[in-house]
């Protein structure tokens, strides 16, 4: 029997059950303070009447499954070629999903939704991260029957090859013809060269921790702080820390390039009919494919030391459909040199991206910067030592240093901070230590926002962020006029073309 | 869980030879967006803004009273409660009020706009061509009011979605119909 989807169908009638039990679950996630207050703070008799209303809390969701039950339809409008939703009670909703835009449709069992013997069928377009429509329950033959109309040119996958697995086929095309492989020298110099910032997070976090525990002992009397300045002398203190210090960067640097290897070990790029297969990993080789077509930001990054080794890392992010994970994991390369970096451009690309011309933001950008890192900090930290913490005032030092070097960091990151355009490229300089240049081609582009504050209107000054299929790419404050000249072009070349993001 | 995953190939479209032609564009002719008159909110919205508002007042003074009859220590200070209160939302009034005139949206032969913001002014322009899907969506007090909102979604995550809220219905479903029938051409 074929069901017949252009008349607005309901869920099998089983389906009020995963209704209810859902609804159960949304409300008893938002209730649940509400319920373990209820049952520690009144007392007997109130308890009592939270005992006896259950019933009837059940009563009530059972009423609203069965409505959300009764209100969720959805029907195929041939004549439009859409797939059209409609739910909810109070709140209504009605989606349509143009069938051209459905990339996957994915028919799944819970452990619920096998006990009852029903199947949800989920309904995914490009991007966004949420299913776009699911359907909880409905019997197995339905949904087969339903997303074979959703799909009629049907082309099945085997697995997601936009993420990161193993695979040996691609392994073997790879030993087959390479195109780069990176050596171990350079995986060496990427350990030795990257993850300064995080190095220093956990260096702080180190002394952080030591200093309480520190802190801790002499407070319950084990050591006496009195005792403990005077046992070592000044000196010692200063030969022991930077001791620990040198000992713990070294500790860091090694970490980093086991790191590195382990994760990066026999890095091989071969080319195939226009796409780099990757494989990389010193215990499980990890493969991946990048199509041309799909890939939406490439940034290269490198600083001061490895661009005197000759080094630097790409991460290239691919439009992903559905799947949360593969949408934020860009895919890193690391350790190319410059001409392998322009070989996997001109590749990719189909040129290597020059940099036209540079938009540069306005001084207040720093100003900004500066107030939110530095003068804030500074304001929370006198008013908290000058009300009642003075003790905190003897660290003056400390805060000198911090001033210097955020100072510095943030002039460098607004010295770097730099739009350039082109008639194929878009790349943003940004970075203060590792620089980097996220390249994106004006095809690519999903939406544009313009933004500008209500005072720099006179100053002509504004924002602008370029929304892609893997993720955004932003600028702010720079000459508004120019941003938008550019925002109407970018526009106009969206429009007037039909060539694919994705 | 047993899943299978199918996946439509993109419809790769090319461009007929005969027809193409490549001329420099004169980038100053080109239609500006910042040039659009933007079509206000229904007023209706206000409406349903201030209902909202006076439900959330509503629990603000019901807990401010609470306090006040309940906890004593509060008593001496509760002329200041009620000022602060009463300022607080005086100040979210205003604030609305602005939210609201400054909302408005335009539709172009090849894209749509939507302008909000307070401080700052955000304008999201998104081409038609790049709509994934659209959702109109009906709220409970909104249908009184004979309003519905307008769900625009691409494909580059939810920064780059748009939201009409406070459109006429009929509006609203004319609307849609628009988006729908501009997608398909686009393919």
């Amino acid at each position: 029997m074929k069901v017949d989807f252009s008349q607005p169908q309901r869920q099998s009638p089983i389906g009020v059950l995963i209704m209810f039990f859902d609804t159960i679950q949304q409300y008893g996630r938002a209730l649940w303070p509400l319920v373990v207050i209820g049952i520690f703070k009144f007392d007997a008799a109130n308890r009592l009447y939270i005992f006896l209303s259950i019933p009837l809390i059940f009563i009530v969701i059972g009423i609203i499954a069965y409505l959300k039950y009764l209100n969720f339809t959805f029907f195929l409008d041939n004549k439009n070629d859409e797939f059209v939703v409609t739910e909810g009670v109070f709140n209504k909703t009605r989606t349509t999903i143009q069938l051209q835009k459905i990339q996957q449709v994915n028919i799944k069992q819970s452990l619920l939704q096998r006990i009852i013997g029903v199947h949800a069928l989920d309904v995914d377009t490009a991007g966004t991260n949420d299913k776009e429509v699911s359907i909880k329950a409905v019997s197995h033959e339905l949904a087969l029957d339903l997303k074979s109309v959703l799909l009629n040119n049907i082309r099945k996958v085997s697995e997601n090859q936009t993420s990161e697995t193993e695979n040996p086929e691609i392994q073997a095309a790879i030993s087959e013809q390479p195109f780069i492989s990176i050596s171990f020298l350079s995986l060496l110099k990427v350990g030795i060269t990257s993850n300064y910032i995080r190095s220093l997070g956990l260096l702080l976090a180190f002394f952080v921790t030591t200093y309480d525990y520190a802190v801790r002992f002499s407070n319950h009397g084990i050591i006496d702080e009195d005792q403990f300045v005077n046992y070592f002398d000044k000196g010692f203190v200063m030969r022991f820390v930077g001791i620990l210090i040198v000992l713990l960067l070294a500790a860091i640097l090694i970490i980093n390039v086991f790191r590195t290897i382990i994760k990066f070990f026999n890095y091989q790029i071969a080319k195939q009919s226009g796409s780099l297969l990757l494989s990389f990993g010193l215990f499980a080789t990890k493969s991946t494919i990048i199509k041309p077509e799909k890939v939406q930001i490439i940034s290269v990054t490198q600083n001061y030391f490895q661009k005197k080794f000759d080094i630097l890392e790409l991460k290239i992010k691919q439009a992903t459909n559905g799947e949360k994970e593969a949408r934020k994991q860009a895919i890193e390369i690391p350790g190319c040199n410059k001409n392998e970096h322009i070989a996997i451009l001109k590749l990719l690309f189909g040129e290597m991206p020059e940099k036209g011309f540079m938009l540069k933001p306005n001084f207040r950008k720093l100003g900004f910067a500066v107030f939110l890192t530095i003068v804030v900090p500074l304001v929370v930290f006198y008013s908290v030592a000058l009300n009642g913490a003075p003790n905190l005032l003897e660290y003056h030092y400390g805060v000198a240093v911090y001033v210097v070097f955020m100072g510095i960091i943030q002039y460098f990151s607004f010295r770097n901070n730099r739009l350039f355009i082109n008639d194929r490229f878009i790349i943003k300089q940004s970075g203060a230590w590792d620089i980097s240049n996220e390249i994106i081609e004006p095809h690519r582009i999903q939406a544009i926002t313009t933004s500008q504050l209500f005072w720099h209107k006179s100053l002509n000054i504004g924002s602008i962020t370029l929304h892609t299929a893997g993720g955004n790419v932003g600028f702010q404050l720079g000459n508004f006029e120019k941003i938008r000249n550019y925002a109407n072009l970018w526009l106009y070349e969206m429009e007037t073309s039909d060539s694919n993001w994705m | 869980m047993d899943s299978v995953i199918f996946r439509k190939s993109p419809i790769q479209n090319q461009i007929p030879m005969e027809n193409f032609t490549n001329e420099t564009i004169d980038t100053t002719q080109l239609p500006r967006f910042e040039e659009v008159p933007f079509a206000p909110l229904h007023p209706n919205y206000w409406k349903l803004t201030l209902i909202h508002l006076f439900v959330l007042f509503l629990i603000l003074a019901a807990g401010l009273g609470f306090g006040i009859v309940f906890n004593n220590e509060l008593i001496p200070y509760q002329w200041n409660l009620i000022v602060a209160a009463a300022v607080l939302m005086l100040l979210v009034l205003m604030f609305s009020r602005i939210a609201f005139r400054k909302k408005g949206f335009a539709f172009r032969n090849h894209d749509v706009l939507f302008r909000s913001g307070i401080i700052a002014t955000n304008t999201i322009v998104i081409p038609y061509n790049r709509v994934q899907h659209v959702a109109l969506h009906e709220g409970f007090i909104s249908r009184y009011l004979g309003l519905a909102k307008i769900e625009i979604f691409t494909a580059g995550g939810s920064s780059s979605d748009i939201e009409i809220p406070g459109i006429e219905k009929i509006q609203a479903e004319n609307i849609k119909q628009l988006l729908m029938g501009k997608i398909q051409k686009q393919l």
